[in-house]
């Protein structure tokens, strides 16, 4: 059936949406500047507000100092002690539980590492509900939590929220979001991603990616994720597990890999490469500290350290390389664990990638590490928690309230 | 990216009596990109940036900053046009909080008085603006903090005073791998923020990691300035220990003997 245009009540649901996402992702901003951004006329910034307002998500107040003559034109300031969401990381290493305030303030959070191996999806929901309930403790009574999701290593379906594959945690079609959503039992569904997609998501909207349109966002953990924005919308593919490129083989005869294959991106640059290629993995090294310590000795001259991170250089070289030339992105994001292995064999990497890219692609490219740090996922988890509200936040705080 | 260049020099020439340390040194540094400055020990990369900053006077040569020729006499000079360097010893005192450090010898004053108030707020603004974040109290003695902060300190100070250009010599040398990472990524923005910054470093890794053009000195002369992502890593090995490297870098294989 056609349609007509868009009704009024949809437009103004639209614009209420979009000036509560430019006050969540730009911080404090004045009306004249939402009129500017926006191109709406300040009348309707004006009832906007005042409606955002009544609801208690944002609050006007007089700017400080201006500098400027004239009437100061008014703050709106998003309220990131009311409304929060809770985000979850669950990576090989670690549990993280957030709470995290509109406006993506850390109003609060909890870490514990995990043990490796006996990974246990009912222990760790148990946990990330623990942590929960010690930080809703501490909440005011008037707060409102308006979302819930989880940065998770392994790939996720779109439609329902399951963990169809996640090797390096030992989870197969898990329905995680489910189980953690029973646990916390605050009628609030648990929204579930991939950690490298929603780090390329946080650095998208909070980190080196704001204002980039087509951007790739590269994970390391114990194995590589990916994360791939394209014209400024992620790359989810028909089911969810678009950008899993930790899993592209680079070197056909090369390393077996958790998920079968052989020569995965993931088997030749992960932790396990690295720290067997140093001979290290038989001493019970491993984790980001593990890694610091082969690039440590490598910087300290250790020939066995430099070559496994020459050797894992190379073909991190040839995996960048091959993501450049499909997808021509204008940033290329080392994050995790990558962050560490990238600036400690940078000189690999970058050979590789001027030898295998072609020469125009690589004139606007810029490879930079992660801004967020340790951060990216848990804040991309709570990016995605805040999606709805961002999308309709009148229908949800009415949802809620009920 | 292939913007005018904010400083340039041309024909370079100069001498420590009968020693010729740079000859004919051509050196162009660009707004918003780390121009890596590499080469072995004794190439001349120190008495370039010496020359640049105005320190040792050149013999001969042009100095162009933002177009105009230029006649850069003393650091007094190079500082006024927006010229800072950052060498190794950092040049802090111990004995003085980080405020205090980054105003050293340029205090403000309001009357009689130094106004310590206005120079914390342009401290804690300048240390925000690079996103530093280690740095816990800005009145800390310098003493206190580790090699990366002491760094970040210097890198900070040299910011501070709306420089277009600023040097870095080795930033990394002697620091653990963390603080190293820290110090690069700081390098990067201050790039991404606008600045031309000069990179001199002997760790390839670092200077792949970050830069934009990677300038090889060898036995004083200027072998090659080429663009990062048009080499690889071995022909920059060659260029420094050999002055050629292929198509790249001097005319002759030694570059010492013309």
């Amino acid at each position: 059936m056609l349609r007509a245009g868009p009704s009024q009540e949809e437009i103004r649901r639209h614009n209420l949406g979009t000036l509560l996402r430019h006050v969540h992702l730009g911080g404090p901003t004045s009306r004249a500047e939402l009129t500017n951004r926006m191109g709406l006329n300040r009348s309707t910034i004006m009832a906007l507000t005042a409606d955002l307002t009544a609801a208690g998500l944002v609050r006007e107040e007089l700017p400080r100092d201006t500098g400027r003559a004239g009437r100061p034109s008014l703050v709106v300031r998003p309220e990131s002690g009311r409304f929060y969401v809770l985000a979850f990381d669950v990576g090989v290493d670690r549990l993280v539980a957030a709470r995290i305030g509109l406006g993506g303030v850390i109003l609060d959070r909890r870490e514990a590492a995990t043990s490796r191996g006996s990974f246990d999806m009912t222990e760790v929901v148990e946990t990330l509900a623990g942590f929960t309930r010690q930080m809703q403790r501490k909440v005011r009574p008037d707060t409102v939590c308006v979302g819930a999701a989880a940065a998770l290593c392994g790939a996720v379906r779109k439609s329902d929220g399951v963990v169809r594959f996640a090797p390096n945690i030992g989870l197969e079609d898990a329905p995680f979001g489910e189980a953690l959503s029973g646990k916390l039992a605050l009628g609030l569904p648990v929204a579930v991603g991939n950690d490298a997609n929603l780090g390329a998501l946080a650095e998208h909207t909070r980190g080196l990616g704001v204002g980039c349109r087509d951007l790739v966002y590269l994970h390391g953990d114990v194995g590589i994720g990916g994360g791939i924005i394209v014209n400024n919308q992620l790359l989810g593919g028909v089911s969810g597990y678009g950008g899993e490129v930790g899993h592209t083989v680079v070197n056909p005869d090369g390393r077996l890999c958790g998920c079968g294959s052989r020569g995965c991106l993931e088997a030749e640059v992960g932790e396990r490469a690295l720290l067997e290629h140093a001979g290290r993995s038989a001493r019970g090294e491993r984790g980001r500290d593990g890694i610091r310590a082969v690039v440590e000795a490598a910087d300290k001259g250790d020939i066995i350290a430099q070559d496994a991170l020459h050797r894992v250089g190379d073909w991190l070289g040839f995996g960048v390389a091959n993501l450049v030339n499909i997808f021509n992105p204008e940033v290329v994001i080392f994050g995790g664990t990558l962050r560490e292995i990238y600036l400690g064999s940078a000189a690999q990497v970058r050979s590789r990638l001027n030898t295998c890219t072609l020469a125009a692609f690589r004139e606007s490219l810029r490879l930079r590490t992660s801004a967020l740090v340790d951060d990216a996922t848990i804040v991309g988890a709570a990016e995605l928690a805040f999606a709805q509200v961002l999308a309709d936040p009148l229908e949800v705080l009415a949802r809620i309230a009920t | 990216m292939s913007q005018a260049p904010v400083l340039e020099l041309r024909g370079i020439d100069k001498s420590f009596g009968p020693v010729q340390v740079l000859h004919d040194v051509a050196f162009s540094v660009y707004p918003g990109e780390v121009t890596a400055l590499v080469g072995d020990n004794g190439a001349g990369k120190s008495t370039l940036v010496k020359c640049i900053g105005g320190i040792h006077p050149m013999d001969s040569g042009e100095y162009f900053f933002e177009g105009e020729k230029v006649h850069v006499s003393g650091p007094r000079d190079a500082a006024a046009m927006g010229v800072e360097i950052v060498y190794q010893d950092l040049a802090l005192c111990d004995n003085l909080d980080i405020v205090q450090n980054m105003f050293l010898g340029r205090e403000r004053t309001s009357g009689l008085v130094l106004d310590e108030d206005t120079m914390e707020e342009m401290a804690a603004k300048t240390l925000a603006g690079l996103s530093v974040r280690t740095v816990k109290s800005l009145r800390q003695h310098v003493s206190s903090l580790s090699g990366g902060q002491r760094q970040t300190v210097a890198i900070a100070k040299a910011v501070l005073w709306n420089s277009k250009v600023v040097i870095l010599d080795e930033p990394t040398a002697a620091l653990g791998v963390a603080q190293t990472a820290q110090v690069l990524e700081l390098v990067r923005r201050l790039a991404d923020n606008g600045l031309a910054v000069v990179l001199i470093s002997h760790n390839m890794n670092d200077v792949f990691a970050v830069s934009d053009r990677i300038a090889a000195l060898y036995l004083g002369r200027m072998a090659a300035q080429v663009k990062t992502s048009e080499v690889t890593h071995s022909q920059i090995v060659e260029l420094i220990t050999a002055g050629r490297s292929g198509e790249l870098g001097l005319p002759t294989g030694n570059g010492a003997s013309a």
